[in-house]
Order: C-alpha cells, then structure tokens, then sequence
C-alpha cells in the first residue's frame, strides 16, 4: 500500500515509501544482526547463521519431510477445530436462548474455563496415552470456549427491537431464531472464530510438544535431541508462518461473510 | 422466578461430581483413576505439607519476572513506537514477524540456550507476555487524543515529558488492557514451559507447578494430585483476572467505559 500522498513521487520514491520496502528493509537488518551474533557465538549449533536456516528450510520442504509433520499437524487441527464449533455453536445458541440452560451450564463453564487446556496435558496423557487423541482433545478443548461464549453473547445482544419487529409481523420463534437472532449473532460467533483459532495454534504445538509421536510440534523437540538447531528453527518458522496464514484466513472469512461488521481489527 | 433461579445454578457441577465419585466406587479398588473424595483427601495433603504453596509460589515468582521484564520492554518500545512514526515503521515489521511464533514453539530452543531451569521458563513468559502488552500500548497511544499533545507542545513542553505527562497516563486503560491479556497468557506458558521442561528435560528438576504436575504424572502416578494441581492452576488463573480487575478500578476509575 503506497501512501497516497505521494502518488506523484517518481516510482523510486514511492517505491521507498512502500510497506513491502519497509518491511524487507527491518528484516534485512534483523538477518544481519543475527548473522554477526551467529558469528561472534561461533557455535553452530547454539545459533546457526541464518544462511544455513534457510537452506535446512528449503531441504525440509523439497523431501517432503515438512510436508509430512505440518499435514498431520494441520490435519489434526482442523478435525478440533470443527469438533469445538460442532459443540460450541449449538450450545452456546442454546445458553444465548434460553435462560434455564445457561442457567444450568454456566456454572459448569464458569469452572472449567480458568483451567487452561495446557493444564490438561499431563492427566490427557494418561487417559489417552501418546498419540492422536491427546492433542485433538486438548485442541478441541481450548476451542470450545471462545466458539461457546461469542455465540452466546453474540444472540444475547440481537437488537430487541429487530425481534419485537419480526413477532409483531408474526412470525414464529423459530424463524425468528434462524432469520433474525443467528444472522446478528453471526459477527461475534466468527471473532470467536478467529480467538479460537489462534488458541489452538498455540496449544497444538504445546500439545504435539509433550504429547504426540509426530507433528511440527514433535518436529522441534525432535531436532533438539539431536542437536539440529537450523532444523529446528526452520519448524518453528513454519509453524509462524502457518500460524500467521489460518489467522489471515479466518480474518478473511469474518469480512466475506459478515462485510457489515466493524469489529475486526480488535487488539490482542 | 428469579428467586427461584439460584438452585438450578448449583444442579450440574454437584451432580456431575455426585456421578464421578459414583463411578469411582464401581471402579476396582486398585484403579488409579481420581475420585472427588481422593482429590479431596489429596489437596489436604498437597496443601497441608506446604508443596501446592510452594510450587505455586515459584510458578508465580517466574511469571512475575518473565512479566517484568517483558513488560518494561514493551512500554518503552510502544510508547516510543506510537509516539514516533519512523520508530514504528522500522520496528513494526519485526515485531509482526515474531508475534505469530508460539511462545511453546521456542521452547527447545529457550532449553538449548538456557538450560532447563528458571531462566528458560521466564524467557517463555516473557516472550509470550510481550505481544500482548506491546500491541496494546501502541494502540493506547496512538487512541490519545491529538488535541491534549498538541497544547502541551504549543506550551513549549519537550517531547519526552510530554510522553510520560499526557501520553502514558492517557494511553494507561488500554496499556492495561494488555497488561492482562500478557498475565493471563504468561500463566498459561508457564505452566507449559514447567510441564515441557519437565518432560524433556531429561531429570533435573525445575520446580513450579507445572513440573509438578509431570512429575506425578510420569513417576508416582497420582492422578488425584494432578487433579488437585489443576484445579490450583484454575483458581490462580481466576485469581490473577480478578485482581488485575480489580487493581484497574482502583488505579483508574475514570476508565470504567474502556473496559
């Protein structure tokens, strides 16, 4: 994005002037900050130079190898991710209706909710063991809160005004529900989304860390024991990158499907 | 009606407990799994011998550390990076570039450089506990408004005091804002960083809750204290919102309509 202003600067200028400039300008200068550092510690497998991390990268992915870990581990987020909204939505739609419900289950909510899922790791290892269902749980887990509470208040604050509207036209509730209430709740229900995404992230890598026999999380900790830090850094490269990517796409989501809502560049 | 409500708030978590203790008794009598009165029987334990307390208070001590130091660097960097334009363009792309990196994901490398004690745990905290404040006080200093530093700089007041006198304190409620994302999600890696380092680390015990909870995991087996530690770990986390809470009404009651 070129500024405006500077529309009639000749194209070196502007160029200059651009975020994409800038930004390859700040990494530039990080890159050779670490490669002096690198120097200087000498040791190549405390800090390698950034050259040799790119090119470990660039043979992670060629073999496949990348591939591999970060499918399982995409994989097995996106079956999490579906599971929390599979039950987070729905029972948050029904806490968001109906008082008695929420009545029932808030208090249940209310003191799961401060355990982090991290928490769960050690007795979720006992339970399932290592392997797949460890981090799919934990995951699961970790998304189900902000997918319940966001559609919860988000049908909570449907404009009563658009309800009495729609009754007094009559229509029946459950039109109202479909028609009315999930349409309004629906901003709030993809920042949820988006809240439950980055969660997951994190927790799937502490997840695959301790818990799972493969994965980018495994991949790290693997690299470690064996002492191949450029490797290393390379996955957690990719993990960011990754990272950045489904945040970028549940960003993307949230304005194709709800173009009126403003709320989306909150902080955090 | 709504005096009748309040019951009904108490019929799923007794009654879910009532069914878990059930299920405990039909289980043989050498199953290791918890049970509400073992959970019970054990947080006396835990609590009594002095070893929840102490984890918990090493745990704390870390975060509170790893806070520290995160947090004075992310306060003048993002005082400095909403004040001045050039300082955010050139810093910005760096700091967004790092932000999407797990805190967890560094860990290996956090073992690799610092070993598997403190050190490595508050690096995590405090890399984790950064992001959040920093993005939130550039916001706050970018949301202060234009006029109250435009009279102090027609007033003559130099740019730095002008920082610390009109834009910190009025940056302040969003700063806290941050402030409390950063603890709730440095207690979270701590508690990872704790259970990781305790896992990978090969022995050497690291102390903190989070080891803790390995430890009876992987040596002893006692499912009942895990169950004990999670719930501490719960209630710690309630408690730091609560406080944080409650210390930015007291520190700022004009910022009621931030929150």
């Amino acid at each position: 994005m070129a500024q405006a202003a500077d529309s009639g600067a000749p194209p070196v200028r502007q160029w200059r002037q651009s975020t994409v400039f800038l930004y390859l300008r700040s990494l530039l200068a990080l890159a050779i900050v670490w490669g002096l550092v690198a120097l200087w510690v000498g040791n190549h497998v405390i800090l390698p130079q950034p050259t040799s991390v790119a090119y470990e990268l660039f043979r992670l992915i060629v073999s496949g190898e990348m591939l591999v870990h970060a499918a399982v581990s995409l994989w097995r987020l996106a079956l999490s991710y579906a599971l929390a909204a599979l039950i987070g939505i729905p029972l948050g739609l029904l806490m968001g209706l109906w008082p008695w419900a929420s009545d029932l289950l808030d208090p249940v909510v209310e003191i799961l909710r401060p355990i982090s899922g991290i928490a769960w790791i050690p007795l979720a290892l006992f339970i399932f063991g290592i392997g797949n269902e460890l981090p799919i749980f934990i995951i699961t887990y970790v998304a189900l809160f902000p997918f319940l509470l966001n559609t919860m208040a988000g049908v909570r604050t449907t404009d009563r005004t658009l309800i009495r509207a729609a009754r007094t036209m009559g229509v029946d509730q459950r039109t109202i529900i479909r028609h009315v209430m999930i349409p309004s709740a629906l901003p709030q229900i993809l920042t949820g989304a988006r809240i439950a995404g980055g969660a997951a992230w994190m927790s799937l890598v502490a997840a695959e860390l301790i818990g799972a026999p493969s994965g980018l999380g495994f991949a790290i900790e693997w690299y470690r024991q064996l002492l191949m830090t450029p490797k290393v850094i390379a996955v957690i490269v990719v993990i960011s990158l990754l990272g950045y990517l489904t945040d970028r796409l549940l960003r993307w989501l949230q304005r194709r499907l709800t173009p009126w809502s403003t709320g989306i560049g909150a902080a955090g | 009606m709504s005096t009748l409500r309040w019951p009904r708030y108490f019929i799923l978590p007794v009654g879910l407990i009532v069914l878990w203790q059930l299920w405990g008794m039909t289980l043989p009598a050498r199953s290791r799994a918890p049970v509400p009165l073992d959970v019970l029987a054990s947080a006396v334990d835990l609590i009594a011998s002095g070893r929840l307390p102490m984890a918990l208070l090493q745990s704390l001590g870390r975060v509170g550390l790893g806070f520290l130091v995160a947090g004075s660097i992310a306060l003048v960097l993002g005082l400095l990076m909403g004040f001045f334009r050039p300082v955010e363009r050139n810093l910005d792309p760096i700091i967004e570039s790092f932000r999407p990196v797990a805190p967890i994901a560094l860990l290996p490398l956090a073992i690799l450089w610092l070993g598997t004690g403190t050190p490595a745990a508050v690096f995590i905290v405090a890399y984790a506990a950064f992001f959040p404040m920093i993005v939130n006080t550039i916001a706050g200093v970018k949301g202060v408004e234009r006029r109250l530093v435009q009279a102090a700089q027609t007033l003559g007041v130099p740019q730095l005091t002008i920082l610390r006198t009109v834009v910190l304190p009025a940056a302040l409620p969003s700063i806290f804002i941050g402030v409390r994302l950063a603890m709730g999600l440095a207690w979270m890696s701590i508690i990872a960083a704790e259970l990781a380092v305790g896992s990978k680390g090969g022995g050497g015990g690291s102390g903190g809750v989070g080891e803790m909870m390995f430890v009876f995991y992987a040596y002893y087996i006692e499912l009942d204290s895990i169950v004990v530690c999670m719930i501490a770990v719960g209630l710690v986390a309630l408690a730091i919102d609560h406080g944080l809470r409650w210390l930015q009404r007291w520190l700022m009651p004009w910022a009621e309509q931030y929150r």
